[in-house]
């Protein structure tokens, strides 16, 4: 056996590296891991669909820019003067992919059917603010809110808000229309999906690639290898940290490692016993060192985070230094609690997302330092979403929430986190309504300070974006303030 | 004879429904709900359960089952929950990966190891013997999955000679469908001759033992005459055997490969369904599976009758 792959070694190693010179052609063959579940926005809130349809073959009235900042786009700009009355003026002359104007109706369809609870919209409580919807011409339309809203526009430009047409509604699952830069060319089921350049789009110049095509490649070795082969051009979501240093070496590659708004967390669940006691919660944050769980689970990628908002966010404020790594503490707040000896707990994991096993194992060991014995369950991906997530049948979990402004979730006593403050539910309520800026990122400020108090979860880092391109390859975004692969702008240097 | 094959006929009727009733039950019991998979964890649990109750997961699981069945009775074996498509259209759209990399493994499993196995044999307790052995134990401890991480590593990575993954298509001509089959190919099927070489080996020792291999030595027959047709086709009913067992097992080693390899075949479908808890596509490929494995170990019993003529079934 020995012999065989010291043979193979000897090969690979005499044979000269051929590496077929990349044609420039504007052309791009882009891997991802997941193939998504449908190409519906409007239905699913995969971000395997987003990866490829949000931004690149639909859009929304509003979008968030690659710095995170909320910028007119299908709407050229919209006007309040009350935060409760939002005029958009639709951008004149844009046009779907069957040829069709967008109009004032289309918007106002599509936001109706958002609403509409028959059409099972992923996320129907974003539109529950809107009370009217008016069309005054063709290109000016009217929500007027039943109150308040400070997230308004944030929702607006989510990837559930993305503009069709109205005869589209049948094909949205498999060969969406929309307005974006990109149609859809051809799924084949299993293998790829491939969009072509729309010549049509709004906005002049672009977009600059012709052609691009998703491959599906589940296997982040395999990803790696068809990477080194030529391939595919780029690998998106799928390399391992754990390449980059060899990638970053490797003259062919660029390496773009950014920001996410995927916080990594190992939720505690706080209804169940012994973590109904906020000592304990307590001592398990202090228990984990988040500099050392980063360096063993993901190389040293990943920044590291104390709270829920992530560095993508206009309102985040770093607490990573709040709650300190300190043994000798935590063990003293285990004492405090009733366990001076400490406990045992099951902490399940997905396998699914390879991060959460590795970060899972460190954690393990660190916790044993202060008496909590870890017991690692690693359970399939279908499981962990009704186990735990549905039915909260867990004791501690590691997972990343990949959405972004996703604090809300704090104030639901029932999702699985089991946290119920009604001081942070007070403070959140107070938050969704307050519009004045400063005001409002007092209130996160509030909102995060409460939290790393309560310690419901324990916020490990943000994941980081790893992407590997061949090089020559322009216009990505580094950073990802909403789960989107935008490839307008993205070319081959001439 | 008929009535053999009308018994054989009955019988897989009566497999398969137990085999659907089977998986049926096994995939509703799991824990695991399809509406959430797609709901995903960032979404609301209220959209997931209003998702459930409109693809009709909430009815009994017996009304499913009889309502399922109809339909495949009808040939309609229900539509994908994940991509929105007729099952059976999926699986038709999947055999042009999946079948020919099964016939391609199976051809390099029989061509490789029934040679090795007689050579074996033939150079029994010598060198040949002990190289064949060890050749066939690597065969058998390499997981296919890093055998076929290897074989890209150095035919696409280093040498560049084929792709790394995905399917080029038949539309593109034959060569470029073969060569995108033929490293998933070679990593299955070699890798399943292992078992078959040994299993050739000692069948065709049993035989070599024998007093009318020896009468036919000893009558001066030739050596190939008393080893293709003294020896080989005596001892062909026990390796045909463990072929038909290997021929199954290469459904199960593509579920892996495909998924190195990237290709969109059926055990990719496969394991994509059971991820994604698309219950019907993991009902409809299971099924077809297990038609094929039945109908394999049926053509296997035929295959013994013209082996051996003194075997018969009525």
């Amino acid at each position: 056996m020995r012999h065989v792959v010291g043979l193979l070694l000897v090969v690979l190693a005499a044979s000269s590296v051929a590496f077929p010179a990349a044609a420039r052609a504007q052309n791009l063959v882009v891997q991802v891991a997941t193939e998504p579940p449908g190409l519906d926005l409007t239905a699913t809130p995969a971000s395997a669909t987003a990866a490829v349809v949000f931004y690149n073959v639909q859009e929304a009235l509003v979008k968030v820019d690659r710095h995170g900042k909320i910028v007119p786009w299908l709407a050229e700009r919209w006007h309040t003067a009350d935060n409760k009355n939002y005029t958009f003026f639709l951008k004149r002359g844009v046009r779907f992919h069957n040829g069709r104007e967008l109009k004032a109706t289309d918007v106002k369809f599509v936001i109706d059917r958002a609403m509409n609870p028959e059409t099972k919209h992923p996320y129907p409580g974003y539109y529950e603010a809107i009370g009217d919807i008016i069309v005054k011409d063709d290109y000016t339309i009217t929500f007027t809110l039943k109150s308040t809203t400070a997230n308004f526009l944030l929702n607006m430009a989510r990837q559930g808000s993305v503009m069709y047409p109205r005869e589209g509604v049948e094909t949205l699952k498999s060969e969406p229309i929309g307005t974006g830069p990109y149609k859809v060319a051809e799924w084949v089921r299993g293998d790829r999906i491939v969009l072509v350049k729309n010549p049509e789009y709004h906005v002049k110049g672009l977009p600059k690639l012709d052609r691009v095509t998703y491959r599906f490649i589940p296997d982040p070795n395999a990803a790696l290898a068809a990477l080194k082969a030529g391939d595919i051009d780029a690998a998106m979501f799928g390399i391992g940290p754990e390449h980059v240093p060899d990638l970053q070496k490797d003259g062919r590659f660029q390496v773009i490692i950014g920001e996410t708004t995927n916080d990594v967390i190992m939720s505690m669940n706080n209804s169940r016993k012994p973590y109904t006691d906020v000592r304990v919660r307590r001592a398990i944050t202090h228990g984990i060192n988040k500099p050392e769980v980063v360096k063993g689970a993901m190389f040293g990628l990943g920044r590291v985070l104390g709270t829920n908002v992530d560095p993508l966010n206009p309102y985040f404020v770093d607490m990573s230094g709040a709650m300190p790594h300190d043994a000798a503490k935590a063990k003293k707040l285990l004492a405090e609690a009733g366990y001076p000896n400490g406990f045992e707990t099951v902490l399940k994991v997905a396998p699914q997302y390879y991060y959460t096993v590795r970060t899972g194992e460190v954690i393990a060991d660190q916790l044993g330092k202060i008496g909590v014995k870890v017991k690692i369950e690693q359970i399939e991906w279908g499981q962990w979403l009704s186990r735990v997530w549905k039915d909260a049948e867990y004791d501690l979990t590691i997972i990343g929430h990949a959405e972004a402004w996703d604090i809300a979730n704090y104030a639901k006593p029932t999702y699985y986190f089991r946290y119920d403050s009604a001081e942070f539910q007070k403070l959140f309520k107070e938050s969704e309504v307050t519009v004045d800026d400063k005001a409002r990122r007092e209130l996160y400020v509030r909102m995060q300070k409460k939290l790393v108090e309560d310690a419901p979860v324990v916020w490990l880092y943000i994941h980081p974006r790893l992407a590997v391109t061949k090089k020559g390859l322009q216009g990505l975004w580094k950073d990802l303030p909403l789960p989107a692969f935008d490839l307008s702008e993205v070319a081959w240097a001439k | 004879m008929r009535g053999y094959i009308a018994r054989r006929a009955a019988a897989f009727v009566v497999t398969l429904l137990v085999v659907s009733l089977l998986v049926f039950v096994v995939v509703r019991v799991l824990p695991g709900d399809p509406a959430l998979v797609i709901i995903g964890p960032d979404g609301s649990p209220e959209a997931a359960a209003r998702l459930r109750e409109a693809m009709g997961l909430n009815r009994p699981i017996p009304v499913q089952y009889a309502e399922w069945l109809g339909g495949a009775l009808r040939g309609d074996l229900g539509k994908s929950l994940q991509y929105d498509v007729p099952v059976g259209r999926l699986i038709v759209s999947r055999l042009p990966v999946t079948l020919p990399l099964a016939l391609m493994a199976a051809t390099l499993m029989v061509v490789t190891a029934l040679p090795l196995g007689l050579f074996a044999a033939r150079h029994h307790r010598r060198v040949g013997d002990y190289l064949a052995m060890v050749v066939s134990q690597i065969g058998i401890a390499v997981p296919g999955f890093w055998a076929g991480l290897l074989l890209i590593l150095l035919f696409s990575v280093h040498l560049g000679w084929v792709q790394s993954g995905g399917f080029a298509g038949w539309s593109t001509g034959l060569w470029p469908g073969i060569r995108s089959l033929l490293l998933p190919a070679v990593a299955l099927g070699l890798f399943q001759a292992a078992v078959l070489v040994r299993a050739t080996r000692s069948s065709v020792l049993d035989v070599l033992r024998e007093d009318y291999v020896r009468t036919a030595r000893a009558k001066g027959v030739s050596e190939l005459s008393a080893l293709g047709k003294h020896t080989l086709r005596n001892a062909l009913i026990p390796i045909v055997t463990v072929a038909g067992l290997q021929l199954g097992q290469l459904a199960a080693g593509a579920i892996i490969l495909e998924s190195v390899f990237a290709l969109p075949g059926l055990g990719r479908l496969a394991l994509g369904a059971i991820t994604a808890r698309d219950l019907p596509v993991v009902q409809g490929v299971t099924l077809f599976v297990a038609s094929s494995i039945v109908f394999i170990n049926f053509a296997v019993d035929l295959l013994y009758v013209v082996l051996d003529p003194r075997i018969r079934y009525d």
